[in-house]
């Protein structure tokens, strides 16, 4: 049940927002009954359909509550469907979001946005699209994480136990740049067609800088790519690294992507080759932290072995490779947490484009307020 | 929390375990999941990663605790 809160005004709905723990701490759009209806339509579904429960409180993520949240992100109601996925993505018990709200890692849930939604919301996928100042990108990210904050109950220090957190735990969204992508775009990897529209969400952490400059030889070049990706994927601070779980997300920018295809590589042999390389051996595991302390079940099952080599992805499907980005030196990796129940693994839901109904344009300002 | 919680419902004896940082959210879990009266055990924090040895006397502190919120007499 939706609880409605009445104000004065604009700014003192904002100050009871704030004060109810409900805001990411910047400003919200107030979330008008009107405001909201219009985002609902927008969705094609009814106000009260549940999109899964969303941990550590256990709400209910209704589409009127994600709505709210999408009214309070700054979303235009063109961007609701990919919410109400995304939302069904992180509500959905494999994604444990119980646990990925409630652990000292920092780490949150990273959206990909796939096929014509792409274009139909104006996603940015280009030079700085994790950066500000894409209004899809920003609001559609920043809407789960509010949906995150009031219906699933994290708030830092009580529930959401991050030790520092991270940027992208305001707004984490990107969509792939498959007209600069060498290869078919990524949701067509995992299953879906080419022409539908989804959202992959991988919980992570921030993006890490990977550097690799240019060589005359094509082959040296996607060598040196390779091998700078698999230490930065393998990295000895990294909890894959040492748990030997977890997906973890490759953003290639065009350059390095084209580089690879160069030499024939695609997806799957990229996963493949980075899945060989990115190991360490347990002796440098064994330099960075204490004996008998490992969970790895490699080490399980192996012992404390020296010449034991740990892979810091359990297999090549837990990469997920897109490309984005502007063109030059830089690609990124994201790591992730590698815990929980089902492993901190990724989930990708079809954006429904084709449900929305006309959303009238806004009418007059009306100054009763709905927090969730 | 929600292992406890579970055990719980099940009719088992159970008492959550829950560290001194974390105490504020296994209030928290323990509200939302409707049984907020779940016996616990505050640990020192952390206890992740400390090892062994060190857990070992944490379970030696706990004990006698642990029984007791489990209902032992005696």
């Amino acid at each position: 049940m939706t609880r409605r809160l009445t104000a004065v005004s604009e700014e003192a709905a904002l100050e009871q927002l704030h004060e109810a723990g409900c805001t990411d701490g910047l400003p919200v759009v107030i979330p008008t009954p009107a405001r909201v209806e219009r985002m609902v339509l927008a969705s094609g579904l009814d106000a009260d359909v549940s999109l899964g429960q969303l941990g550590p409180n256990l709400g209910e993520a209704t589409v009127e509550k994600a709505a709210i949240a999408s009214v309070m992100a700054g979303c235009l109601p063109d961007y609701f469907p990919a919410v109400v996925a995304a939302v069904r993505a992180v509500s959905d018990p494999r994604m444990d979001m119980t646990e990925v709200q409630a652990t000292t890692h920092n780490l949150g849930p990273l959206l990909i946005v796939n096929g014509p939604a792409v274009d139909a919301c104006g996603i940015a996928s280009g030079f700085g699209a994790l950066g500000p100042g894409h209004r899809a990108n920003a609001s559609i990210g920043r809407a789960v994480r509010l949906a995150m904050i009031s219906i699933g109950g994290g708030r830092p220090g009580t529930s959401d136990m991050a030790l520092l957190g991270h940027p992208g735990k305001f707004t984490f969204c990107l969509g792939e740049d498959e007209e600069a992508s060498p290869w078919p775009p990524l949701h067509t990897s995992l299953g879906y067609d080419i022409d539908q529209s989804t959202v992959t969400v991988a919980c992570t952490e921030g993006p890490h800088s990977v550097l690799c400059f240019p060589d005359d030889d094509p082959e040296v070049y996607a060598e040196h790519l390779l091998n700078v990706l698999a230490a930065s994927l393998s990295g000895l601070g990294a909890n894959n690294t040492h748990f030997a779980r977890g997906t973890q997300v490759l953003v290639l920018n065009p350059d390095h992507a084209i580089a690879l295809a160069d030499v024939g590589h695609d997806r799957t042999t990229i996963a493949e080759a980075l899945h060989q390389r990115a190991k360490r051996s347990w002796s440098e595991l064994s330099t960075v932290r204490a004996r008998g302390s490992g969970i790895n079940r490699h080490q399980r099952r192996q012992g404390e072995d020296p010449d034991l080599v740990v892979p810091a992805l359990s297999s090549p499907d837990a990469l997920l490779i897109l490309v984005a980005g502007g063109t030059g030196l830089y690609s990124a990796v994201m790591p992730s947490w590698g815990a929980g129940p089902h492993g901190n693994g990724h989930l990708t839901v079809e954006i429904d484009l084709d449900q929305a109904c006309e959303v009238p344009l806004p009418g007059s300002t009306q100054w009763a307020s709905s927090a969730i | 929390m929600r292992d406890a919680i579970k055990a719980a419902r099940l009719d088992t004896p159970a008492v959550a375990l829950v560290t001194t940082k974390f105490s504020p959210q296994g209030d928290f879990v323990s509200r939302s999941a409707g049984m907020p009266d779940i016996p616990r055990v505050k640990l020192p924090h952390p206890v992740a990663g400390t090892g062994e040895k060190a857990m070992k006397m944490v379970a030696d502190d706990i004990a006698d605790e642990v029984l007791q919120a489990l209902g032992a007499t005696g």
